[in-house]
C-alpha cells in the first residue's frame, strides 16, 4: 500500500480516517479510505446515507481535514492545513454545486456568480467579465439581474454551476446536484456537467441515485466508511 | 475582500432591512443627538461668557485696589501716598508689558440737559486709554483724546442709558446727540461721543425679536435705544457712563478746595490697566508690583483684581456640565451599542447558511469577521449622522420651547467627536458578533436550516 500521496493527481487520499466525537463511543465516518482521482476524470461517489460519502466529499472539498492519513487536493497536501489555506484552496481550486443550490437570496444572479472572485481579490471589471463568460456557458445571460427567488430550480442550479466555474477551478464537486430538481432539469444539469468534463475538467459527483451515478465514467461505492466498489462504467 | 467590499455588503444589508436597521440605530441616534446638543449648549454658554467677559474688559484687564495694611506695617502706612496718578504715570513706563493705563476719578454730580431732563450721575474722569481698558465701543462721535486731556477740555462721552435718561422723549440716532451741551454741576460740557448699548445676548435677541414683530414697542422704535429705566445688570455701569477728561474733572470740580494736593498726588478712585500679552501675565504682575513698590515707598497697601479666578470658576462649572451631559449621552450610546450587538447576533443566526456559502466559496474567517464588523460599523456611522440631524432638530425645539440665554454653538469638533463616538460604538458592538460569525464551521453552516 502507498504511504505518500501523489501530487500529480487531482485528488489523492491515502489511508484516511475521519473520526467524529471523542470519548467512549467515537464514530468512524471514514475508516481507512484510499482514493486517487486523476485530472480530467468524471467520478461518481455513491452510497447510502451514513456510508461516509458526505464526509469524503467534505475532505475532497477542503471543508475539513482528516483525523489521520493524507489528503492531497490539486497537488497540495491539506492533511494538516489551517482554515485560511483551506479557504484559499476552496476559492482557487474547487467549484461547489450543492443540492440546495445555496445561492445568496439577496444578491442578483451576476453577483452570485461573482462571489468566489470577490474573495479571490479580483477587481470589479474583471469580475463582471468573467461572470458574464460563466453565465454564457450555462446559457443564463438573460437572467443576470434577476434574484434567485425569481428563477426556477433548474435555472438556480445553472447559476450555481456558473458560480462553480467562474474561478476556473481544477475540480468541480457536485453534491446531489439533481436532488431538488425534476427529471428534465436534472438531466439538464447532468448534461452541463458532462460538457464540463469533455472540456477537460475533473468532476466529482456525489449521489445516492444509481441512475445519476451512471453518467460518470467511474463509480466509487461506499459503505460503512469504506470503499466497497470502484468500477469504470 | 477588503474593507470597502465589506462596507458595500453592510450597506446592502441595511438597505434590505430599513426599518430593523433604523430601530437598531435608534439608541445611537439618541445618544449622538444628546451628545451634540450638550456640546452645542455648553459651547454656547462658553461663548456667551467669553463675550460678556470681553465686554467687561477681558482677561487682560487688571485693577489695582487698595488693601488694608497688615498690623506690623500700620505705622508705615502713612508713608505711602496711596493710589495716585503717579502710579498711572509709572505704569506707562512699562509699555512692553502694559499696553493701556486708565486711572479714574469719580464724583457724584447733577447732569442737566437744557432741552431735556435733569438726572444725577457718577462722573468719571479718565484717560483716553479707558476706551480699550474698559472695552468701550463708540456708537457715534469719538472718545476722549490726549488733546482733551492736555487742554482740560469740557467734553463728555455718554453711555447709552444716560442719553436715554437725559432725553427720554427722543428716539433719534446716536449721532443726533453729538454737539449738544449739557451741564455737569452747572458747568457746560459738550457731548462729543455716545457709547454703544451693552446688553446680554439674551436681551439683545429679545429686543430684536420685539423690534421685528409689529407693532414695535415705542422704546424700541428707533435704533434700539435702551429704556434707561434703571434696569440693573452687569453692564449697567457701562451703559450709565459719564466720561470726561481726568484733568478737566480735577480742575473743574476738585481743585480750589482747601488742602488740595497737586494733580499728580491726587487720590484715584480706580486704576486699571491692560496686560499686553496674556502669555506674560504673571511676569507683568511682578513687574507692576516692583514698580508700585517704588511709588508706594515700600508699603504693601495694594492688591490686584484679576479675572482669572472668575475664568477658572467658569471653566470648572462648564466642565462639570459637560461631564454630566456626556454621562447621559454615554449611557445612551452604550444602550445603543448593546442594541446593535443584539441585532447583529440575531442577524447572524438568520444568515448562518449565507455565511456557510461564503465560507465554501473561499471566504476566510477574517473576511467573515470583517463583513460583520463593517456592517455594525456602518450602522453606527449612519446612526451617528442621523443623530447629528436629530441633535439639530432637538436644539431647534429647545430654542423654541425655552429660549436660551446663549444660543447653542455647533463646533466642528463636536460633530467629529459625536460621529466618532457613534462609529466607535458600531465597531465595538460588532466585535463579538463578528467573532462568533467567524468561528462558524462551514460544514455545519451549510447544513443549517
Amino acid at each position: 500500500m502507498r504511504k505518500t500521496p501523489d501530487p500529480s493527481a487531482a485528488v489523492d487520499l491515502v489511508d484516511v480516517h475521519k473520526i467524529y466525537g471523542t470519548g467512549p463511543d467515537p464514530v468512524a465516518a471514514l475508516d481507512g479510505v484510499s482514493l486517487r482521482i486523476d485530472p480530467g476524470e468524471f467520478v461518481a461517489i455513491t452510497g447510502t446515507s451514513g456510508s461516509g460519502k458526505s464526509t469524503l466529499m467534505h475532505l475532497v472539498g477542503c471543508l475539513d481535514t482528516p483525523t489521520s492519513g493524507r489528503v492531497t487536493v490539486a497537488g497540495e497536501d491539506i492533511s494538516t492545513a489551517g482554515s485560511d489555506r483551506l479557504a484559499r484552496l476552496r476559492n482557487r481550486s474547487i467549484g461547489f454545486v450543492f443540492q440546495a443550490f445555496n445561492l445568496l437570496p439577496r444578491l442578483d444572479v451576476q453577483s452570485n456568480i461573482e462571489l468566489p472572485l470577490v474573495y479571490a481579490g479580483i477587481p470589479r471589471r474583471e469580475r463582471r467579465q468573467r461572470a458574464l463568460d460563466a453565465a454564457a456557458k450555462v446559457n443564463l445571460t438573460d437572467r443576470l439581474t434577476h434574484r434567485p427567488s425569481q428563477l426556477s430550480g433548474g435555472q438556480c442550479q445553472r447559476v450555481a454551476v456558473a458560480r462553480a466555474l467562474v474561478n476556473d477551478p481544477a475540480l468541480i464537486l457536485a453534491d446531489e446536484p439533481t436532488g431538488n430538481l425534476d427529471t428534465a432539469n436534472g438531466a439538464d444539469v447532468l448534461r452541463l456537467l458532462a460538457e464540463l468534463h469533455r472540456s477537460g475538467r475533473t468532476i466529482v459527483l456525489v449521489t445516492h441515485d444509481p441512475a445519476v451515478a451512471a453518467r460518470a465514467a467511474r463509480i466509487v461505492e461506499m459503505r460503512d466508511g469504506r470503499i466497497v466498489k470502484d468500477t469504470p462504467t | 475582500m477588503n474593507w470597502f467590499s465589506g462596507l458595500l455588503i453592510g450597506l446592502q444589508e441595511i438597505r434590505e432591512h430599513k426599518f430593523r436597521s433604523f430601530l437598531t440605530m435608534l439608541g445611537v441616534i439618541l445618544g449622538v443627538a444628546s451628545l451634540l446638543a450638550m456640546f452645542a449648549l455648553t459651547a454656547g454658554i462658553a461663548a456667551g461668557w467669553r463675550n460678556t467677559m470681553q465686554q467687561l474688559g477681558g482677561l487682560e484687564r487688571v485693577g489695582v485696589n487698595d488693601k488694608q495694611v497688615s498690623l506690623e506695617f500700620a505705622d508705615l502706612a502713612a508713608l505711602s501716598p496711596g493710589r495716585t496718578l503717579a502710579d498711572a504715570e509709572a505704569l506707562r513706563g512699562l509699555p512692553h508689558l502694559v499696553s493701556h493705563v486708565a486711572p479714574e476719578m469719580q464724583i457724584p454730580a447733577t447732569l442737566s440737559a437744557p432741552d431735556g431732563q435733569t438726572v444725577s450721575a457718577r462722573v468719571t474722569g479718565t484717560w483716553p486709554d479707558n476706551l480699550t481698558v474698559s472695552q468701550h465701543e463708540i456708537a457715534a462721535g469719538r472718545f476722549l483724546t490726549d488733546l482733551d486731556l492736555e487742554r482740560g477740555a469740557r467734553v463728555v462721552v455718554l453711555g447709552d442709558a444716560k442719553v436715554a435718561q437725559l432725553w427720554p422723549d427722543e428716539h433719534g440716532t446716536d449721532a443726533e446727540f453729538l454737539g449738544r451741551t449739557i451741564t455737569i454741576n452747572d458747568r457746560p460740557f459738550s457731548v462729543v461721543g455716545v457709547l454703544a448699548l451693552y446688553e446680554r445676548e439674551e436681551d439683545r435677541r429679545r429686543r430684536e425679536a420685539a423690534a421685528k414683530g409689529a407693532p414695535a414697542p415705542a422704546r424700541f422704535a428707533m435704533g434700539g435705544r435702551s429704556s434707561g429705566s434703571g434696569r440693573r445688570d452687569m453692564f449697567s455701569w457701562k451703559n450709565e457712563s459719564v466720561i470726561v477728561p481726568l484733568s478737566t474733572l480735577y480742575h473743574e470740580f476738585r481743585s480750589g478746595l482747601p488742602e488740595t494736593p497737586p494733580l499728580a498726588m491726587a487720590k484715584l478712585d480706580n486704576l486699571n490697566f491692560r496686560v499686553r500679552d496674556l502669555q506674560r501675565f504673571d511676569e507683568t504682575l511682578t513687574a507692576v508690583q516692583n514698580l508700585l513698590r517704588g511709588t508706594r515707598r515700600g508699603v504693601d497697601d495694594y492688591d490686584f483684581d484679576t479675572r482669572e479666578d472668575w475664568f477658572e470658576r467658569m471653566e470648572t462649572s462648564l466642565r462639570s456640565t459637560q461631564l454630566s451631559g456626556g454621562l447621559i449621552a454615554g449611557i445612551s450610546l452604550l444602550v445603543g451599542g448593546i442594541g446593535i450587538a443584539n441585532i447583529m447576533l440575531a442577524s447572524i443566526a438568520q444568515r448562518v447558511r449565507e455565511l456557510g456559502v461564503r465560507l465554501a466559496v473561499g471566504a476566510r474567517r477574517r473576511d467573515v469577521f470583517l463583513q460583520i464588523l463593517a456592517e455594525s460599523t456602518v450602522i453606527g456611522m449612519i446612526g451617528g449622522f442621523l443623530g447629528l440631524g436629530a441633535g439639530v432638530v432637538l436644539l431647534d425645539l429647545l430654542g423654541r420651547v425655552a429660549p436660551l440665554e446663549s444660543p447653542p454653538v455647533i463646533e466642528p469638533s463636536a460633530i467629529l467627536i459625536s460621529v466618532g463616538f457613534a462609529t466607535a460604538v458600531g465597531v465595538l458592538s460588532g466585535l463579538y458578533p463578528a467573532w462568533r460569525a467567524s468561528r462558524l464551521d462551514p460544514i455545519a453552516a451549510l447544513r443549517y436550516e
